[in-house]
């Protein structure tokens, strides 16, 4: 039994099959990656765990609740949190805002609070607000605290992005495509924020990525997808040797090791 | 419920002839919304602008029905080019913006026919004379030649949709909007052509409905509505929808207010959108 | 205080001042009549603008303005309720059937719910067109009780029936409106909703149920539309369903004008488009068949040339200015989520 489980998991699209009978265990406080050539279903698989898509069949089960076919909010109350591949910010806000909104779930006020501002309110507005703060200094994005998200280069959004997620203290997050796009430098600093994630406060994670070295040096197991189904599992060791694994990247451009 | 067959008959014949027009509606509707996505919401008018064309070529011009029809589309058609080219291509990016530029144009044009035409109500020469022996019981045989045209010219978007270049990339930007520039096509032809062929089925809805019934400048609106309603209700970019979803309000509006009174009939499309909606919110056709 | 906001407070008591000397400055029914109409569409457009704060936007306001008209109406009339609550009730009516509406109609976005508010509004309207045992049907309603007598403290007994009164009763009750609405908007509820407007898919995945909040902006900005309605109609004594009149299409796609012609990115923007173009539709009375066109041209060359609308224009001669002289040009802003 594990932290999150996922039963013959199936996606079709029209005539399209787009996910087969995935089964998949997830152990609680791992960094586990997914990946696979293109096309091979794995922001579906990731958009069906966190609720964005629901599954034509099969089940997932997420630290012992089935939320199958909970909407993607609910999720987030149960404690999956999301790091969307395109990278979705509140452009307009600055990038305190972006994380207040992430706290959305820590704030207890309602309605007619809205309308007055009671003390108890400033005093949670205030709360949060350091919250925030911490979660910026926690990703490096202190500085950059009334800056426009819009602004910002594209390795300090996904960081942003990052944060958003953390806002919700989850239990799992679902990171897609984290570090795509970042120069080494980048994302080195991504991948050591996703082991501190795991190491103090126990989060764990799903990874997918194209950048196999972050993946093998990051993922503690991987499960690898060609075409909507699994065709290996294991860790970085193993995967890397598997040739079923390596025929499948043949004629991608993927790079391997 | 103490009503002749006769009359329901009736009710549907009126009911099939209305759902037909407005499924010409839908139907350019779905290229020019549904497919590329222009906001114009001034359809009504171009319906209603169909209309009022052909009425003045038979009236003053004295031009048989079928050539001033034939004629009225290709002026509306004409007429879609220019508003495409001159407005809507440079609202693209805002289509905010464009609704309001949209329902600026309708204002425009509704005044524009009050100013021009006047108030008074007027017709077009009826498509056919006399009754119809339709499944047992007589009614008037211009609703049936009305449905007749309406279906002819369906069925030609459906070939034109099938079988020409232009008609399969335009299934395509359905789906991907991406598809039909790989068939070669740039975007704003697709737009200019939708635009032609759109403008030009409203011009055929207005004619058919001036025919029956009577022509007004306030004419556009509810067709417009009803247009718009079949594409929630069928599902957005869907053909077949817009045919299914056009049957079921016209006969709703046929056969309610007959069988269940007017207030009815005003709240019964709203009733069945909201059901449908609620069972499935892509509507009866539509994809996720 | 910020300059800017102790500028804005100026701004804001200008503008009640005007608001409050106008009548007897102008000193006529007809003008009294004029000012309590142009300040019912400020709440209005205001209203209208509130949905757009989830991204979304309404053109069946005016369908709601007629729930709320009528629910108020038919309560002072045939049950004989005091102004207050009929007025009341009216919105709570509005604001209802939106909060009813709304499920199914938020599942759907961008112009297919546009479509969907046409629709529910002509239903409504068509719906008291037909219904003639309770609505009278196709001639509407005539004789709609003004409000009555009122023991005001220093002011004595005030008859708010007389024009001037209830054009004061209907600038308390649009302020208080506005007031809130505002409050509303730069709360934390208001904060959820913008969030819901930049994406709605992030939106969801911290937490926020999304449907739920739309559906909560969607009613509130409804029942202030069934205010307003409620208003005008005990302003005017007498409500029509027909198609030309305030409550037909026309109207809500004059009110959509107003609110983008004003501006729709900040709160002052329908207030602006509504006094402005209230007051060209009042001066171009005597030529009524271009009214329409004169409104359609000045929507599209708005939309073409000023596309945050007019309020924007002072900002942008601010800002042609500054540059023009070579100072620290205040870059346009689009500045954080809470905006004046």
């Amino acid at each position: 039994m594990g932290f999150l489980e996922i039963r013959r998991l199936t996606k079709f699209f029209g005539g399209l099959t787009a996910v087969m009978e995935l089964d998949m265990d997830v152990g609680q406080g791992r960094i586990v990656g997914l990946i696979g050539p293109n096309g091979a279903g794995k922001s579906t698989v990731l958009n069906m765990i966190g609720g964005t898509l629901m599954p034509s069949k099969g089940e997932v089960i997420f630290d012992g609740v089935e939320v199958t076919k909970l909407p993607s909010h609910r999720r987030a109350h149960l404690g999956i949190a999301r790091v969307f591949q395109e990278n979705l910010l509140f452009n307009g806000f600055t990038v305190l805002e972006n994380v207040l909104v992430g706290f959305h779930l820590k704030s207890k006020k309602g309605l007619s609070s809205s309308l007055i501002k009671t003390r108890s309110t400033r005093a949670e507005e205030e709360t949060l607000r350091e919250k925030a703060l911490e979660t910026l200094a926690f990703v490096g994005l202190t500085e950059y605290s009334h800056e426009l998200a819009i602004n910002l280069p594209h390795g300090r959004q996904r960081l942003l992005s990052l944060a958003i997620a953390l806002a919700t203290q989850p239990k799992l997050i679902l990171l897609d495509e984290p570090v795509t796009g970042m120069n080494a430098e980048e994302v080195e600093n991504m991948l050591s924020m996703i082991r501190a994630l795991r190491d103090e406060k126990g989060v764990t994670c799903i990874i997918i990525e194209h950048n196999l070295k972050a993946v093998m040096g990051l993922c503690e197991r991987i499960t690898v997808l060609n075409f909507g189904t699994k065709i290996a599992e294991g860790t970085p060791g193993e995967i890397v040797e598997n040739p079923v694994v390596i025929e499948a990247y043949l004629g991608t451009e993927e790079d391997v090791t | 419920m103490d009503v002749s067959a006769q009359v329901i008959w009736q009710g549907v014949i009126n009911g099939l002839a209305l759902g037909w027009i407005y499924v010409l509606m839908a139907l350019g509707l779905t290229l020019i919304f549904g497919i590329m996505h222009i906001m114009q919401f001034a359809h009504g008018e171009i319906y209603m602008l169909g209309a009022y064309v052909v009425y003045y070529l038979t009236a003053s011009f004295r031009l048989p029905l079928v050539l001033a029809a034939i004629l009225g589309m290709v002026c509306m058609a004409a007429a879609g080019l220019f508003l495409e080219r001159v407005l809507f291509r440079q609202l693209k990016g805002d289509w905010l913006a464009a609704v309001v530029a949209a329902l600026g144009l309708t204002l425009i044009l509704q005044s524009g026919a009050v100013v021009v035409f006047g108030l008074y109500e007027r017709s077009i020469p009826v498509l056919a004379q006399g009754p119809l022996n339709f499944m047992g019981t007589v009614v008037p045989k211009d609703r049936g030649v009305a449905v007749v045209v309406a279906v002819i010219l369906s069925l030609a978007l459906y070939v034109f949709l099938k079988t020409t270049k232009y008609g399969q990339a335009m299934v395509a930007s359905a789906q991907n909007p991406e598809g039909a520039i790989l068939q070669g096509i740039g975007p704003d032809k697709m737009a200019a052509l939708c635009m032609a062929i759109g403008c030009a089925l409203a011009s055929a809805g207005g004619t058919l409905a001036g025919s029956l019934f009577a022509l007004s400048p306030y004419m556009g609106l509810s067709p417009l509505v009803k247009g718009c309603t079949i594409i929630v209700l069928g599902g957005m970019g869907s053909l077949p929808g817009a045919l299914i979803a056009g049957m079921i309000l016209g006969l709703i509006d046929g056969l309610v207010p007959i069988l269940f009174g007017h207030a009815w009939a005003a709240i019964g499309p709203l009733l069945v959108v909201i059901l449908v909606l609620v069972i499935k919110p892509q509507g009866l056709f539509g994809h996720e | 205080m910020s300059r800017k906001t102790i500028n804005k407070i100026w701004g804001w008591a200008a503008i009640a001042l005007a608001a409050i000397a106008a009548p007897l400055v102008l000193g006529s029914i007809y003008w009294t009549s004029v000012l309590t109409t142009i300040v019912i569409n400020v709440l209005l457009a205001v209203s209208l603008r509130t949905i757009f704060l989830i991204g979304e936007f309404s053109l069946g306001h005016v369908g709601f303005m007629c729930l709320g008209a009528y629910a108020s109406s038919l309560l002072s009339m045939k049950a004989g309720a005091p102004f207050g609550l009929s007025l009341f009730a009216g919105a709570l009516m509005a604001g209802l059937v939106a909060l009813g509406l709304g499920y199914p109609f938020m599942r759907v976005k961008g112009i297919y719910f546009v479509i969907l508010t046409v629709m529910a509004s002509e239903s409504f309207r068509n719906l008291a067109m037909n219904w003639e045992d309770l609505t009278g049907g196709f001639g509407g309603l005539v004789g709609i009780p003004a409000p009555g007598m009122l023991n005001i403290p220093f002011l004595g007994e005030v008859d708010f029936g007389g024009f001037n009164e209830y054009y004061y009763l209907t600038l308390t009750v649009v302020a208080f409106s506005l007031f809130l609405i505002h409050r509303l908007e730069r709360s934390r509820l208001g904060f959820t909703w913008l969030a819901i407007r930049e994406t709605d898919k992030q939106a969801a995945a911290v937490g926020i149920n999304v449907l739920r909040y739309k559906v909560i902006n969607f009613s509130i900005a409804c029942f202030f539309a069934g205010l307003g309605g409620a208003l005008l109609a005990h302003s005017e004594q007498t409500i029509s369903p027909q198609a030309g009149s305030a409550f037909g299409v026309m109207t809500t796609m004059y009110l959509l004008i107003y609110m983008v012609v004003g501006g729709k990115s900040r709160f002052t923007g329908p207030v602006c488009g509504a006094v402005v173009l209230s007051l060209v539709m009042e001066f171009t009375r005597p030529m009524q068949e271009y009214q329409p066109m004169i409104v359609g041209a000045i929507a599209i060359a708005v939309v073409l040339f000023f596309p945050e609308g007019l309020v924007s224009i002072p900002e942008k001669i601010g800002t042609w200015f500054s540059t023009a002289s070579e100072t620290t040009a205040e870059a346009p802003v689009k500045g954080s989520a809470h905006k004046g």
